[in-house]
């Protein structure tokens, strides 16, 4: 109990910290957001608009640190005010109508990579020099590190344009109305594939190296010998003795890779025109919307805090080691 | 409240249910929905590349309102086409301007009615103007609007403003019994708008697509041709060009690199765009306040060391032509002055003339070849302009190398565009690639440009005269303009206007802006093209509504 509360102390102050720093950091970026449309609108709007849009905003002109403490208000009550690229649409709002993407897509693709990867990182290190081994590391490694946008592009014009297996854009078709019917499932998962696919490609080298390595590491350890001596079935040894120790840097990655999901993928956003929160953190700090990119900040913060703080319990759940320490 | 799904929706989508259910690496077809036959409910599909979503937001007070907001669902008084300089009575059938312009009274359509059947009055008219003032200010010139009966409103001036038609012309109507039950219009999100515009029906609203169908008691019911309109949300020109070019949108208007093999190569027949040169000017603005620039004879020389014919052919891929030194864009062509267009020569390239004017002015060549202030210090500055325009970008570094030419060493200076007009707003720039107003007059031009009342100090937020440039004798011309009725002594003003241009040059004047607009006739036919200008190829601007109530669709047999 005693590390659950040092644990949780420590992430008051790291949150502490980061709700600062979003407040700060937008705030030093030259302009204002009315100056930011007009230069957007590349001189389409009047100048009389642009005085009009001063006063219908009503911008924050007070002090500083009145804004920041009316700014933790807010925090507290969850009322983020309104958004202003996209005003007057409360932040809160905003966000939730994009979060469902993000996380669809985000869940979606890390799931996938972490269980694919993990599990060809088991096989290649056990059986180790094997065709496994020696083919997939250095194809995966050689494919993730292809510029993300590249690859996206490629895989658009190939399997949408060219082949034209999938659709090119949104996350489901125009004029179809959500719902749980199997036709719009089926028309979310078929939109669903490119983007989460070019993600998976890119990221599954990393877990699958990851996994491997720490396996070698595992496969060389006294207890397998011994499990191995007992005549254990192989897949017993693999999954039940090594593979178990081998995941727990595993499970770190993951924490936070979960935290990292909520602030949305930008590029397959851009590149498949797919619903998210990135690309609207984009906007945001394009237009210096301060309550929506405080939003977004907060929602990030939270998130990869909160996904921390889990795997800090699971972690004392599979790891005896440091309830002892 | 949907409608039922057309064949080809239904199609597709179990396709992809059936695929996708055996997992399969396949779904939809790429051609979406618009290789289907045609039976003329088709929508029209348009692309926004500027917004990755949309949000359910139809005031039209609000500068983030949905697209089609101004364009479909409400309509002004009046609609101007810079194409051709024409004017279409839209709401309003006529209107007279006093003598002295300080009033002007105009009489509103018969038979107009709002979506929701209520009568269309002047005292809805006269309420969305107290509304605007209210929500956002502006009109600070009007004085009051009174709706004299149900058909006739008068807006008085608080001084003679004859640009005023125009300006009250193009606001967008509203109806005054929904919008006085609205406490604060300005945090209104308006869901279910009821407008007079041809489409005003949400049929459905998605985050990336929504679609409006016919106002039920439109006002033209013979010219609501098409079904309705669905717009389609785009993260970006690449992925916006990428639907288009594969022919799923019908009408787009964002930018397309090299469109004639990227676009219209497809399918010539059906493919065409049209840029007409018709938006405002864009200038090379020098920062008056600072030395050399307050100078005239430096500004004109650095204008003749500039080769716009390169700008134009290279930088803005031959879409726009080099500007003259009227300094005007050719959506003012029926006001341009020929004899002053033809009569200066400094928006010519003339390296040896420039270089000549530099000495005689004092700008002394070094020894290195570079120029120097009068006081010796090294003639150089900086040429602003944000990274993000790579047209702009590189017609900033095409004058750079210019420069060179006449011993001048000028660094291209391209951060994010907000910083560059941070810099702008402020007089802190030393020079800069910027837009300047097009209107349907030239006066809100020329007063952006040099008038003295447009001039803030360095220091303080200027959102227009960047370059801080003003004339008395030009405040006088544009005061002459604004209180002047009729045409023939609008335009005499207009044309002392463009002399007094001419000769101090307030700003290099770089080329009028291209109006992007491409199209598709597959599903419709009759866009505006340059043999039939009846409106701009935008799909946000005045006259997207011109546009609306021509198309027909294209029924296949």
């Amino acid at each position: 109990m005693r590390f659950v509360l040092r644990r949780l102390g420590f992430y008051l102050v790291a949150f502490w910290v980061s709700v600062t720093l979003n407040f700060l950091l937008p705030r030093f970026m030259p302009g204002d957001p009315v100056s930011r449309m007009l230069s957007q609108s590349q001189g389409r709007m009047t100048p009389e608009q642009i005085d009009q849009m001063r006063v219908l905003f009503g911008l924050d002109q007070r002090p500083i640190w009145q804004q920041y403490i009316s700014y933790w208000q807010s925090i507290f009550t969850g009322d983020m005010g309104v958004s202003i690229s996209r005003f007057p649409t409360p932040v809160t709002e905003v966000i939730a109508s994009q979060i469902g993407w993000t996380i669809l897509l985000g869940a979606t693709a890390l799931l996938i990579a972490v269980v694919i990867g993990n599990l060809l990182g088991i096989l290649a290190a056990w059986r180790r020099g094997g065709a496994l081994d020696s083919v997939l590391p250095p194809v995966l490694v050689f494919i993730g590190s292809f510029p993300y946008f590249w690859l996206a592009m490629g895989a658009l014009y190939l399997f949408g344009v060219t082949l034209g297996w999938f659709p090119l854009r949104h996350a489901f078709s125009a004029g179809l109305t959500p719902s749980w019917s199997p036709e719009f499932i089926g028309d979310v998962a078929a939109h669903l594939f490119l983007p989460a696919a070019t993600i998976v490609l890119v990221s599954i080298g990393g877990w699958m190296l990851g996994m491997r390595n720490t396996m070698i590491a595992t496969n060389s350890e006294d207890y397998i010998v011994m499990a191995e001596a007992k005549g254990l079935r192989p897949s017993r040894v693999m999954l039940r003795y090594a593979a178990r120790n081998a995941t727990l840097p595993a499970v770190t990655s993951f924490g936070m890779a979960i935290g990292f999901v909520v602030g949305g993928a930008l590029l397959t956003e851009v590149v498949f025109a797919y619903p998210g929160v990135g690309y609207q953190l984009l906007g945001a700090v394009s237009a210096l919307d301060y309550p929506l990119m405080q939003g977004i900040f907060l929602t990030i913060t939270a998130a990869v805090l909160m996904a921390n703080f889990l795997v800090d319990i699971v972690y004392v759940r599979l790891d005896p080691r440091v309830r002892v320490s | 409240m949907m409608t039922p799904p057309t064949p080809s929706r239904r199609v597709r989508a179990l396709g992809a249910l059936a695929l996708a259910g055996s997992l399969a690496l396949t779904g939809c077809t790429a051609g979406g929905g618009t290789s289907a036959a045609l039976d003329g409910t088709q929508l029209l599909q348009i692309p926004r590349e500027d917004m990755a979503t949309f949000t359910r937001n139809f005031n039209p007070f609000s500068p983030n309102a949905a697209p089609m907001t101004q364009q479909a669902i409400y309509e002004p008084m009046l609609v101007f086409n810079p194409n051709d300089g024409t004017t279409t009575p839209w709401l309003a059938k006529e209107w007279t301007a006093a003598p002295d312009g300080t009033s002007i009274t105009f009489t509103v359509r018969d038979g107009v009615q709002w979506s929701d059947g209520e009568p269309f009055t002047a005292a809805d008219v006269a309420f969305t103007f107290e509304l605007q003032k209210e929500v956002a200010g502006g009109y600070e010139y009007l004085d009051s609007v009174t709706a004299e009966d149900e058909s006739t409103v008068t807006f008085t001036f608080t001084t003679p403003f004859a640009p005023a038609l125009y300006e009250l012309g193009r606001q967008v109507i509203v109806p005054k019994h929904i919008w006085e039950g609205i406490a604060d219009a300005a945090l209104e999100t308006n869901e279910t708008p009821v407008g007079t515009g041809p489409y005003t029906e949400v049929i459905s609203f998605q985050s990336q697509a929504f679609s409006l169908g016919k106002n039920p008691s439109y006002w033209q019911p013979d010219r609501q041709q098409i079904e309705g309109v669905q717009m389609l949300a785009f993260a970006g020109n690449d992925p916006a060009n990428l639907a288009t070019t594969n022919g799923e949108t019908d009408w787009a208007d964002q930018f397309i690199p090299d469109i004639e093999n990227a676009f219209v190569a497809e399918d010539p027949d059906n493919r065409h765009f049209w840029f007409p040169s018709t938006d405002g000017v864009i200038n090379w603005q020098l920062n008056t306040t600072k030395p050399p620039f307050d100078d005239v004879r430096v500004r004109k020389a650095l204008s003749m060391a500039i080769d716009r014919e390169s700008i134009t052919e290279v930088a803005m891929q031959g879409y726009t032509h080099p500007a003259d030194c009227t300094g005007l864009s050719d959506g003012y062509d029926a006001w341009r002055d020929d004899a002053v267009a033809g009569g200066c020569d400094w928006t010519d390239r003339d390296v040896e003339g420039a270089n000549a004017i530099l000495d005689e002015a004092g700008y002394a060549l070094g020894a290195d070849g570079k120029r120097t202030m009068p006081d010796g210090s090294p003639l150089t500055f900086d040429i602003s302009v944000g990274a993000t325009s790579s047209d702009w970008l590189s017609a900033a570094n095409i004058i750079d190398q210019n420069l060179d030419d006449v011993g001048i060493d000028a660094q291209v200076n391209a951060p994010d565009w907000s910083a560059v007009v941070a810099g702008y707003e402020d007089g802190s720039f030393d020079t800069g690639i910027v837009w300047s107003n097009m209107e349907p007059t030239p006066y809100q031009f020329y007063r952006g440009v040099m008038s003295t009342e447009t001039v803030k100090p360095v220091g303080e937020q200027a959102t227009q005269n960047y370059h801080r440039f003003g004339l008395p004798e030009a405040d006088a011309l544009l005061a002459q303009f604004a209180a002047s009725a009729d045409e023939a002594s609008q335009s005499e003003a207009i044309d002392q206007l463009q002399a007094l241009y001419a000769e101090n040059a307030p700003v290099v004047p770089l080329f009028p802006g291209p109006r992007w607009g491409a199209f598709n006739t597959t599903r419709f036919t009759g866009f505006p093209t340059e043999d039939n200008p009846y409106a701009t190829l935008s799909t946000r601007s005045a006259t997207t509504v011109l546009v609306l109530t021509t198309l027909e669709p294209v029924v296949s047999e």
